[in-house]
């Protein structure tokens, strides 16, 4: 569960992102989250995945008060939460399988379960033939799903993905959504800040809106709303 | 550390250091020239305080005795110092003697010496040695006070081994502050290399913070850099220092009028100098991936 309680967040070039952000999301559900460019929807999203500290307010997830957690164990909060980007972020020097790896082995998992549970995520992926390709060799849909399967093999509750089908044209755009849709269906709550919509007003999910840094819209089954 | 993700980080270290050649050759070298230096002064400390225990050995009293003594003075002297628990050996060494050891000193040019045999100048001396070097001074007053009949002159080469012990300590000092000087440089130099490789890891570090890697999980790999950087710098100084100090030893024992001269064996200081030089290596190149990682892992 993700609570926001009277979030702010100024950044120290005086920027206003968010201005009182109050809301609760449960275990288990889909979330997007939309809003015009600039209105805090990126600054939303990374508060959750504790890259930006608020600067007044609080911050739970599954109770854990996010600002008071020392920089040290902030590794140890982020294995509970996968992060799925515009721009993939993945390793050019790796394959697929090494990509997906990777953060298995960065949390210490022994070598025959990594190697069990990357096979396992990148055939749900869709890509267990191409686990040994580089990301250059992959197409942009590809690549995103690779950054998936990395987002989700080490089983986390919540799923945040930045405008994961910013870079894609709609057929792989909807892949992506099938997937997250699975993974939401496994009981991953996910969080998607989005620009797209077809999808929005396809796949019929929550849809809390955010602009000039407070909500202003929050319904399940919302429409996007925006003409962009 | 699980011996799987030891090994990731040696392979990632290794990997790096080899991708980076240029800057990994340019930080070695810097570590070569630093080890070089502290090396070269290793082997000048030791044997600056082996040549000095080794002087206070041989530290000895010549106690003159007055020309008037007779034989019996001179046994009955001889027995009582001898007694003393502050002496470890007394020798009498008489005037005659005394004039045939310095002929032999002198060698060649004994010529001067000829005729003195008829009215030898030299008195009956006793040579002592302390049984502890430190008390060589108050023993020698001692004696001096004792005797004062009997004695004409006390000497015990004052103050040459406390001269040699105050050299090794200033040269101890100042193979700490160069010795750290160069360090900080060295360790400067390697910092920039392993920047370097950070910058271009700066994506991996970033997506290893995403999913999770603990701090030390990313740290030990630029760890484990730095040390092998420092062991690549230790070997070359090592070999020179080394090599440059048996043939020192070499040629010093071949040419036995340097004898007095007396120096450390090969192997008395192989050992130390290697073990300290590759430890400083390792220190420093630890110190250097330590400084330039610091900044990347604060959120």
């Amino acid at each position: 569960m993700i609570e926001m309680h009277d979030v702010y967040k100024v950044y120290s070039n005086g920027v206003k992102a968010l201005n009182g952000i109050n809301t609760k999301i449960d275990q288990g559900e889909f979330v997007y989250v939309v809003g015009p460019s600039g209105a805090g929807k990126s600054t939303f999203i990374k508060l959750m995945y504790r890259e930006e500290k608020p600067t007044h307010g609080v911050i739970l997830i599954n109770g854990v008060n996010v600002k008071r957690v020392r920089d040290w164990k902030i590794p140890y909060l982020r294995r509970n939460i996968g992060v799925v980007f515009q721009d993939y972020k993945l390793l050019p020097n790796m394959t697929a399988y090494e990509n997906v790896a990777f953060a298995m082995e960065a949390v210490e998992a022994p070598k025959r379960k990594i190697r069990r549970r990357v096979q396992e995520v990148l055939e749900l992926v869709g890509l267990y033939d191409r686990m040994n390709a580089l990301p250059s060799q992959l197409s942009g849909g590809e690549q995103q799903r690779v950054s998936i399967a990395r987002a989700m093999v080490n089983n986390p509750n919540f799923v945040i993905a930045d405008e994961p089908t910013g870079n894609l044209d709609p057929e792989n755009s909807w892949d992506i959504m099938y997937l997250l849709e699975e993974i939401n269906s496994r009981g991953t709550t996910v969080v998607m800040a989005t620009h797209n919509k077809e999808i929005v007003n396809t796949m019929r999910k929550r849809v809390i809106a955010v602009e000039q840094g407070v909500i202003v819209r929050d319904e399940q089954g919302g429409e996007y709303g925006y003409e962009d | 550390m699980k011996i799987d993700t030891f090994f990731r980080h040696f392979r990632e270290a290794v990997k790096s250091l080899a991708r980076n050649n240029w800057m990994t050759f340019a930080a070695v070298s810097a570590v070569s020239v630093t080890l070089l230096i502290f090396g070269l002064f290793l082997v000048f400390a030791f044997n600056l305080s082996f040549m000095a225990s080794e002087l206070d050995k041989q530290v000895s009293i010549r106690v003159s005795l007055s020309p008037q003594i007779t034989a019996d003075q001179i046994d009955n002297i001889r027995s009582q110092i001898e007694q003393d628990s502050k002496v470890k050996s007394v020798e009498f060494i008489s005037k005659e003697e005394g004039l045939q050891m310095m002929k032999q000193q002198w060698g060649d040019d004994k010529e001067f010496l000829e005729g003195l045999e008829k009215d030898n100048p030299l008195p009956d001396t006793l040579q002592i040695q302390p049984s502890n070097p430190q008390e060589t001074e108050a023993l020698a007053k001692d004696l001096q006070q004792s005797y004062p009949n009997y004695i004409e002159h006390v000497d015990h080469g004052e103050g040459v081994s406390d001269r040699l012990l105050n050299l090794s300590a200033w040269v101890r000092n100042m193979v700490l502050v160069f010795g750290l000087g160069l360090a900080v440089l060295a360790a400067f130099l390697i910092s920039n290399t392993i920047k370097l490789t950070i910058f271009a890891r700066r994506r991996e570090i970033e997506i290893m913070r995403l999913v999770g890697a603990s701090n030390w999980f990313i740290r030990w790999p630029f760890f484990i850099e730095g040390g092998v950087i420092g062991v690549l710098g230790a070997i070359v100084p090592v070999t020179v220092v080394l090599l440059g100090y048996n043939a020192v030893v070499g040629i010093l024992d071949a040419d036995k009028a340097y004898s007095f001269f007396k120096l450390l064996g090969f192997w008395d200081i192989a050992f130390k100098v290697t073990g300290l030089t590759t430890l400083l290596g390792i220190l420093i190149g630890i110190w250097g991936s330590l400084i330039s990682i610091r900044r990347f892992l604060r959120t």
